[in-house]
């Protein structure tokens, strides 16, 4: 692709009414997700919204099946209803058996997504053309998102961005330190719920342009990439935001200048490149950084908790 | 040869399950059950690059190149985690979208790959009939059944003859390294195969639903039963019945067979979870209950030896005063130490300890 087409694309997103929206929603998701992201990934739960992702696909099925509209809310509350209840079944698993997570997630992840194609199938051979428009959920399309879906996407953006701010402090303490947390009277239960529903929302507004399938990436790759440039969590939850909008755009816009591109992988590549630029550059911690002080390795998490601890001990209490 | 089309099916459905559902015992118990989800999305890169590079999906180049994205996959990760950078779990989650999205993207590009990107996700099994293998003209019959039954001889050999070693490296890896058993070698040998079955299984029932079949079953046999061998036959058993099972209801209601197959495996797990004699819910609130009762009837007759020593009298009334329990519970309680004859209750309704209920305090207070 040459140079001056994709300039010509990056100026289309003000000149163009369709791109406008296209690169709008990829930035409203790219942004959630990439700020709710520093959570998951610092939480040791990336691959909770793997199968959240996947778990989120019979629930569009189900909401076109008993709803029979398109209606962006309808298919989102859906998706929200069973990625939730994913989660649910895996935590479930984990804490009645005794099988590990690892594998409660792919049982979860798998079993979900099968239904979720069953149903996709099942609608495809009762209805007619018009339910064909659903399998763009599996690796998203921002494409065909119009202005009512970027503006329910934005509504619900907002609203995930009003919990992190009124609940930074909370959800801070339940990430680094949940049992301090707890003794310092913290509903550290509800809390887990509630970062657990955002991170959910977030999930559901990834579906219209990444898709099921690749989400996972967009939780973990952005913060994993701010991760290496700072220690600060609300640094690396701006900075995670600033890389996951700036893939979301990048990303939809190549796609939408290819016929028959879905937009997911082309966000996935791009928001995984930032990340490697971010692994090998980075000034703190950068993989030639890394190589020259090779006698001492550190684990970064291990960083992140003394970083934590410290700021802990400099603010005394919370209350 | 001719078999019928349906056969064809169900018998590569089988196999599929068969090979996965081995394999997957041990991906379960080594809690490495995300790695083989990685592993079975980066294989569409490999299966990809044969494909353009050979200009046909010949099994062999696919297979190998299937597999050595697979490996790819498990020493990027490595790599990642091992520079300490980030988390295993996390470097799974970045590797894999990124290798599976290189692949989707250039299934999309290219139009002469013969994959379309749905079959990429859920396979097509369904055109397994009428892929046949042609041995100088000769009809040989589906070639999809011909590479699962290698694949099956290769796992069950691999399975047979590594026996001891895997399952020593499984349960204990310290000893499997002491004595001399290379559990680095075996590690990377389960790899290979998980790749190579996640290949061979990637065209009947695509890069998602591959993991069902290696994940749930298995998941199933571990909440039955507490041997390996065990748990290798039912979990083989398991993925048959869910293969076979879901091949049916695919066909009833006219939907995806890979599908319905990875639901009913689904199904299985959840009545397995809930019913299975020690290990499911049910079992577990019986066993929960009983200790809870247990503990009570203790608390109980201790209360009662208490205060029946401070010349207090105790009715279930009391009881459920001062113990804080709910008045039905009390009375239940009250009742079933009387049938043990651990206590007498008289007239009025107050309980005195029988011999043997004072006997039965007392060792619970010592």
């Amino acid at each position: 692709m040459a140079l001056e087409e994709i300039f010509s694309v990056f100026l289309g997103i003000f000149t163009d009414y369709t791109l406008r929206y296209v690169a709008l929603g990829s930035a409203i998701l790219g942004i959630t997700s990439g700020a709710l992201g520093c959570f998951t990934v610092l939480r040791k739960q990336s691959l909770f919204g793997d199968a959240l992702a996947h778990a989120a696909l019979p629930g569009i099925g189900f909401a076109y099946l008993f709803a029979g509209t398109k209606d962006s809310l309808l298919l989102m509350l859906g998706a929200a209803i069973f990625a939730w209840f994913g989660g649910i079944i895996t935590l479930a698993i984990t804490s009645t058996t005794r099988i590990k997570q690892d594998a409660a997630l792919g049982v979860t992840l798998s079993v979900f997504f099968g239904l979720g194609i069953v149903l996709l199938t099942y609608l495809q051979s009762i209805g007619g053309a018009s339910q064909g428009g659903l399998d763009r959920f599996l690796f998203g399309q921002a494409a065909a998102l119009i202005e009512s879906d970027v503006i329910n996407l934005g509504i619900l953006a907002a609203f995930c961005f009003a919990i992190l701010i009124v609940f930074y402090k909370e959800f801070k303490i339940t990430t680094f330190d949940s049992s301090f947390g707890q003794s310092l009277g913290f509903p550290i239960k509800y809390l887990n719920a509630l970062l657990t529903s955002v991170i959910v929302v977030a999930v559901v507004i990834g579906l219209h342009t990444v898709g099921v399938v690749l989400m996972v990436s967009m939780l973990i790759a952005p913060a994993a990439a701010a991760r290496q440039w700072t220690l600060n969590l609300k640094g690396m939850i701006i900075l995670s935001a600033i890389f996951g909008g700036l893939s979301g755009i990048t990303g939809s816009m190549i796609s939408s200048t290819t016929e028959g591109m879905s937009t997911g992988p082309v966000i996935v590549v791009t928001i995984t490149a930032i990340l490697g630029i971010s692994l090998l550059f980075s000034p703190r911690q950068g993989l030639f950084r890394h190589l020259r002080n090779q006698g001492k390795p550190q684990a970064s998490l291990d960083k992140a908790k003394t970083a934590s601890d410290k700021e802990r001990r400099s603010h005394g209490n919370f209350q | 040869m001719e078999i019928s089309s349906d056969l064809v099916i169900v018998g590569t459905a089988a196999l599929v399950a068969a090979n996965c559902a081995s394999i997957g015992v041990f991906l379960v118990l080594r809690q490495m059950a995300m790695m083989s989800d990685a592993i079975s999305h980066a294989v569409l890169l490999g299966i990809v690059v044969a494909v353009f590079a050979v200009g046909g999906r010949e099994p062999v180049p696919v297979i190998v190149g299937g597999v050595l994205s697979g490996i790819l996959t498990v020493s990027l990760v490595e790599l990642l985690y091992r520079s300490g950078k980030l988390r295993q779990d996390s470097s799974i989650g970045i590797i894999f979208p990124f290798l599976f999205a290189i692949g989707v993207i250039l299934v999309t590009q290219a139009g002469n790959v013969h994959i379309d990107a749905q079959h990429v996700l859920y396979g097509s099994i369904e055109f397994a009939p009428f892929d046949v293998l042609y041995l100088d003209e000769l009809n040989m019959g589906s070639k999809s059944l011909w590479v699962l039954g290698i694949l099956a001889i290769a796992n069950v050999s691999f399975i047979g003859i590594l026996y001891k070693e895997l399952k020593i490296s499984t349960f204990d890896r310290s000893l499997a390294l002491g004595v001399g058993l290379m559990p680095l070698l075996v590690h990377y040998l389960l790899m290979v195969m998980v790749a190579t079955t996640a290949v061979v299984a990637f065209e009947s029932v695509g890069a998602i639903l591959v993991i069902a079949f290696f994940i749930v079953p298995a998941s199933s046999a571990y909440l039955l039963t507490e041997r390996l061998s065990r748990m290798l036959i039912l979990s083989v058993s398991l993925g048959i019945v869910s293969a076979a099972a879901g091949y049916l209801f695919a066909i009833f209601a006219d939907v995806s067979i890979s599908g319905s197959m990875a639901t009913i495996s689904g199904i299985i797990f959840g009545l397995i979870w809930v019913f299975a004699p020690n290990r499911g819910l049910i079992g577990r609130w019986r066993r929960i209950s009983k200790q809870r009762f247990e503990v009570d009837l203790g608390i109980v007759l201790t209360h009662i030896q208490n205060e029946l020593k401070a010349e207090r009298q105790v009715s279930t009334l009391t009881i459920s005063n001062s113990l804080g329990w709910t008045l039905e519970y009390s009375k239940k309680l009250a009742e079933f130490v009387q049938e043990q004859k651990f206590a007498e209750m008289d007239t009025q309704g107050n309980l005195a300890l029988t011999g043997l209920g004072l006997k039965k305090a007392e060792n619970y207070s010592n």
